[in-house]
């Protein structure tokens, strides 16, 4: 039987790359799939607690995650293009029409 | 019936501010009878309360919540300070009456602006419930802003800025000491009289009254608070610095007298230290104003710029306010009070000759050029003025400076005799520099580098003959000193019992 | 108590509003796609538009006469004044800012527009009522996805898909720490109730695990109220979106997140506990500090008034979070009080920048020159709303300021920071002034560059003024939203 810490672990180590490729990463694309990373981790978080409590409540709330990072990246892939077509750039140093 | 001055001015400024821009040459007009209209009821409700004590204005529940009231009340020194605000207005707006002659004038908003500034000094005069005071407070702050950088002139921006941000600077300083106050009183109510007799802890009032009496002392051009005056002073219109040196500075004093010392009477009391020779607040703030009052005298001797002068002067004069202000005696409270009466007639009147009848027709306010324009021969009317104006602000006796700088000194004397020796030579300097002034630009002799300045002398033309309303406004300002110089009754008999229903501690400070 | 037992008849009855919304955003798309689609344009957009405003007002009315507390689902939804106010609230918002879209041309699809909107709206309303954390997360993702989706709306503009794409990139990674964050309440808790977790954790020790808990919480929600250090999206966000858009992230879902921020505090602030209360404390108030100081800071050097409105934004989001930290039942009604006031007139202020920007082609500082003289009533709204945000009284900004401070300041557990950050906020608005001056001397003082007037239709002109003078009277009478939020 494998602890439960260790699915925690897991969950902390993939959320950190994802926050470490969000930080890191240039192209767009990556970016938007470190989100998706993260919250996955915060998915196999959630199912580890719910184990833990017997409860189905955390089992549900993954549901509910998956849905909305489905949306979500709907909305995001759209967004890009637009910036695709604007720009021709999947760069984000370069989407800096913006500044102080 | 005192309230109607704060809702004349308020409809007035809002009906002005809604006025079609085809009627801007009747603004003046419908300002000046505004204006004429608050002056009456300030004068009826004057007359009426005679030497009463307070009278209750105005009182309704405004924010329950919280402990708010609109509460106005009226004792000798409010009924003495809406009037000095009145008869400002007035004169103000006689001495902008060319403002509105010419297209682009603005002239609807110009009045508007100065009405809602009037409206918001009268309201502070009147208001007693602290809130109530701090809404009016800040109402007064807004318009002069627009006032100066509008139709001002020398670095108008400038100057405007940096008046609008020390005033809000003092006034967060007041709202800090005000929410402070609020709590730790943890009472619900905010009525000045309720919170006067609220004992707060020693060591509170001890923070808490210097905030507060900085925050409003910075209106009055405290030293070393004092430098947006000037500024201020030379960039605004001439009905602006009317208003500024006249009314809103005493705005200043008069938060100081009313709110910081009236509701924190203990903050006067001494530290039980002593740095550097100082041992209470009482002393600080003495020392500050009169080197306030040596210094503004100091440096109105040296200005070239005519404005400067007068901007300077009114430092000096407010220093004599705040000095008497420290005095905690009856006599140099009551000189305090008259000062602050006296110096709003004197600094229009001062204002208006440098900057509207002189600067008008010259269009120069260096003290260099208009030394060679001979301005005494050919401005024959402008000059007797200012020698009237400027004998009445070196304090001669027959006008009202006299009495209040007198009052002030022997109030000074008796509590610090240091201070008032100070004082007293920066009266001498006055004298000093209305003198330079007056020689400079009307009487000066400095017959001129012959050729070149003998054609521009010939060349010129006579100046534009003084107006109806620069007459009547001079007029008005003149005779009301006069009137106080000779019956200071009329005004100390009303002051006189105010000051004595102060707070017990704030009429016997006695000697430090 | 068991949570499964949906009674679906309460669901119903307590989410009347947002049904409405939804109807009429699906009437609206039905509308604007099936009968429109000949129509010109402005047609389109004046009919979407109608409709969206009678759906808001049909909720609205709702709430009005539907009062009382209700909860849902073990309060996973509740009601009350308090939150019926904020959601009356929202919905004014929302018409507002559907009445300022009028005449707006950033979009060829006016029924997805408002529809969106709507959208956005629901998840507002839902976000103010929510007390659960899965409720709290999907009313947050639907407003957070509607909003991502209206800031890109302008297709052909470069800038508004680069103001969506950073909204959207730190909006998905603030929502992402946050489920984080909610994942290790659960599991400290085994709830997702708030209720249930302020019981559960005033059982038990400040471990790591909810220090941890609570720092990526503070992250997500600091993200969409926009508090240092998660505002980078903020400037270029309300300056790139759409004007209406713009508005609308400035209002509605401010005051939405400040709604869900006050009802997290008090589950994560148990009473009986006041050392772990410490550490979320010490988060709000170290994030109010930074966002006064850095928003006001930025301020004074924009020359964009958008621009300028996002770093006053964020510093007004410090001055509530004061009120938040201070976590009493009176802090908590002035901060819903400043928020509601601070988005009306906010509002406003987008609303008159909608007008310069389509007459002037910018919201730099120089297209506001000579605003006075090509429209006084523009410039007399824009004085009204600026120097409310600045906090001169009798304006609604005032009040809403005096009370927030009064409230911290009476605040039991202030003591150490109270006064000191009280200080430092009213030291701050002080220097707030200059920047707002600045913007007003361009109105009133600055020459204007032509003297045609500034074109402005009139329906747009009668909802800036009725913004004004409700923001005026408001002041005035500060006691008349009492009914609903009550001050001190």
């Amino acid at each position: 039987m494998i602890p439960a810490s260790w699915y925690l672990i897991l969950s902390a180590v993939l959320f950190s790359l994802g926050v470490i490729g969000f930080l890191i990463k240039r192209s767009l694309i990556t970016v938007f799939m470190s989100i998706e990373l993260m919250l996955n981790a915060v998915n196999l978080s959630f199912v580890t607690f719910a184990h833990q409590w017997h409860s189905v409540k955390g089992q549900i709330f993954v549901f509910f995650v998956m849905m909305v990072a489905a949306a979500e990246a709907a909305v995001g892939l759209a967004i890009i293009i637009a910036i695709f077509r604007a720009r021709a750039t999947l760069n984000v140093d370069q989407v800096d029409l913006m500044k102080l | 019936m005192l309230a109607y001055t704060i809702y004349l001015s308020f409809a007035g400024a809002l009906i002005l501010a809604l006025f079609p821009k085809a009627l801007q040459s009747s603004a003046r007009v419908f300002a000046l009878l505004v204006a004429l209209a608050g002056l009456a009821i300030a004068l009826i409700g004057f007359i009426q309360a005679g030497s009463s004590g307070t009278v209750i204005v105005a009182d309704a529940v405004w924010v329950p919540a919280l402990g708010i009231r609109y509460t106005l009340t009226a004792d000798g020194i409010s009924r003495v300070l809406v009037l000095l605000t009145g008869i400002a207005a007035v004169a103000g707006i006689l001495f902008s009456w060319n403002i509105g002659e010419k297209e682009g004038d603005r002239a609807n908003e110009f009045f508007a602006f100065f009405l809602a500034l009037i409206g918001g000094v009268y309201g502070v005069f009147l208001a007693a419930d602290l809130f109530l005071f701090f809404v009016f407070y800040e109402i007064a702050i807004v318009p002069k802003y627009f006032l100066i950088a509008i139709w001002g002139s020398t670095r108008r921006e400038y100057g405007a800025m940096k008046l609008a941000l020390y005033s809000f600077a003092g006034s967060a300083m007041v709202l800090i000491g005000l929410l402070a106050a609020y709590t730790v009183s943890g009472s619900h109510t905010m009525n000045l009289q309720a919170m006067a007799q609220y004992s707060f802890p020693i060591h509170f009032q001890m923070w808490a009254f210097p905030l507060i009496f900085v925050g409003f002392a910075i209106l009055a051009g405290m030293w070393p608070f004092h430098t947006w005056a000037p500024t201020g002073h030379v960039a605004a219109p001439t009905a602006a610095s009317m208003l500024l040196a006249g009314v809103v500075m005493k705005l200043g004093a008069y938060g100081c007298l009313r709110v910081a010392m009236t509701v924190f009477p203990h903050g006067l009391d001494p530290w039980g230290f002593s740095i550097l020779g100082l041992t209470s607040w009482r002393m600080v703030f003495a020392l500050l104003a009169a080197i306030g009052i040596v210094y503004g005298a100091a440096v109105a001797l040296v200005q070239n710029d005519f404005k400067f002068v007068i901007g300077y002067s009114s430092v000096s004069h407010m220093g004599l306010v705040l000095l008497g202000l420290m005095t905690l005696t009856q006599i140099g409270l009551d000189g305090a009070v008259l000062q602050m009466f006296s110096h709003g007639i004197l600094a229009g009147l001062l204002f208006a000759t440098v900057g509207r009848i002189v600067y008008e027709r010259t269009h120069t306010r260096d003290l260099g050029v208009l030394s060679r324009l001979h301005l005494g021969k050919t401005m024959p009317f402008a000059a007797v003025l200012f020698v009237i104006a400027g004998m009445a602000s070196m304090g001669l006796p027959g006008f009202s400076g006299f009495i209040a700088e007198v009052q002030v000194l022997i109030g000074a004397w008796r509590a610090f005799p240091w201070f008032a020796a100070v004082a007293g030579v920066g009266i001498v300097v006055g004298v000093a520099y209305t003198w330079r002034a007056m020689q400079r630009a009307f009487f000066s002799e400095a017959t001129v580098s012959t050729a070149s300045s003998g054609t521009a002398h010939e060349e010129h033309e006579p100046y534009a003959p003084v107006t109806w309303a620069e007459k009547a406004g001079v007029a008005l300002l003149v005779g009301t000193s006069l009137i106080i110089g000779i019956f200071p009754r009329v005004l100390l008999d009303v002051i006189t019992p105010a000051v004595h229903a102060l707070p017990e501690l704030l009429v016997k400070g006695g000697r430090l | 108590m068991n949570t499964f037992a949906v009674n679906y008849g309460n669901l119903f009855s307590i989410t009347i509003p947002e049904t409405i919304l939804e109807v009429v955003s699906l009437l609206v798309l039905v509308v604007d796609l099936g009968f429109l689609r000949k129509s010109t344009q402005p047609a389109r957009m004046t009919a979407a538009c109608v409709l969206g405003v009678i759906g808001s007002v049909l909720a609205g009315l709702w709430l009005l006469t539907h009062s009382g507390t209700a909860s849902f689902a073990g309060d996973a939804l509740v009601l009350n004044s308090l939150v019926a106010a904020a959601q009356i609230g929202i919905l004014l918002l929302t018409a507002l800012v559907l009445l300022l879209s009028f005449q707006a041309e950033f979009s060829r699809n006016p029924g997805e527009y408002v529809a969106i909107v709507l959208l956005a709206t629901t998840g507002m309303m839902l976000v103010a009522a929510a007390r659960d954390l899965l409720v709290i997360f999907v009313a947050l993702e639907l407003l957070s996805l509607s909003l991502y989706v209206l800031a890109a709306f302008a297709k052909s503009s470069a800038l508004s898909s680069e103001a969506a794409l950073k909204y959207y990139l730190f909006g998905g990674m603030s929502a992402a720490l946050m489920l984080f964050g909610f994942s290790y309440l659960y599991g400290l808790t085994g709830t997702t109730n708030l209720n249930g977790i302020a019981v559960s954790l005033a059982s038990q020790g400040l471990s790591p695990l909810v220090v941890v808990a609570m720092v990526l919480v503070a992250a997500g929600l600091g993200f969409k109220v926009a508090a240092v250090p998660f505002h980078l999206w903020a400037p270029d966000t309300y300056q790139g979106a759409p004007a209406p858009v713009a508005a609308l992230i400035a209002s509605g879902s401010k005051v939405a997140s400040f709604a869900v921020l006050v009802a997290v505090t008090g589950s994560l602030i148990p009473a009986a506990s006041a050392s772990r209360g410490a550490t979320w404390i010490v988060l709000l108030v170290w994030m109010a500090g930074a966002s006064i100081l850095l928003g006001n800071l930025a301020a004074l050097a924009q020359t964009s008034v958008r621009r300028l409105l996002a770093y006053s934004a964020i510093a007004h989001a410090g001055y509530m979070l004061l009120g938040i930290a201070a976590n009493t039942p009176q802090s908590g009604a002035a901060v819903f009080y400043y928020a509601l006031t601070y988005a009306l007139t906010t509002v406003g202020a987008f609303g008159v920048i909608a007008v310069v920007e389509r007459n002037m082609g910018s919201d730099r500082f120089d297209a506001f020159a000579g605003l006075s003289r090509r429209n006084p009533l523009l410039a007399a709204s824009m004085l009204i709303f600026l120097l409310s945000l600045a906090g001169i009284p009798p304006l609604v900004g005032f009040w809403a300021k005096f009370n927030l401070f009064a409230a911290v300041l009476r605040a039991p557990g202030v003591g150490a920071w109270g006064l000191g950050m009280v200080i430092f906020a009213l030291a701050a608005s002080a220097v707030s002034l200059y920047y707002y001056l600045q913007v007003l001397k361009r109105v009133y003082v600055v020459p204007a560059m032509t003297d045609e007037p500034m074109a402005v239709s009139a329906l747009e002109q009668l909802v800036l003024l009725v913004i004004a003078l409700l923001v005026a009277l408001l002041g005035i009478f500060p006691s008349a939203l009492s009914g609903w939020i009550p001050l001190g």
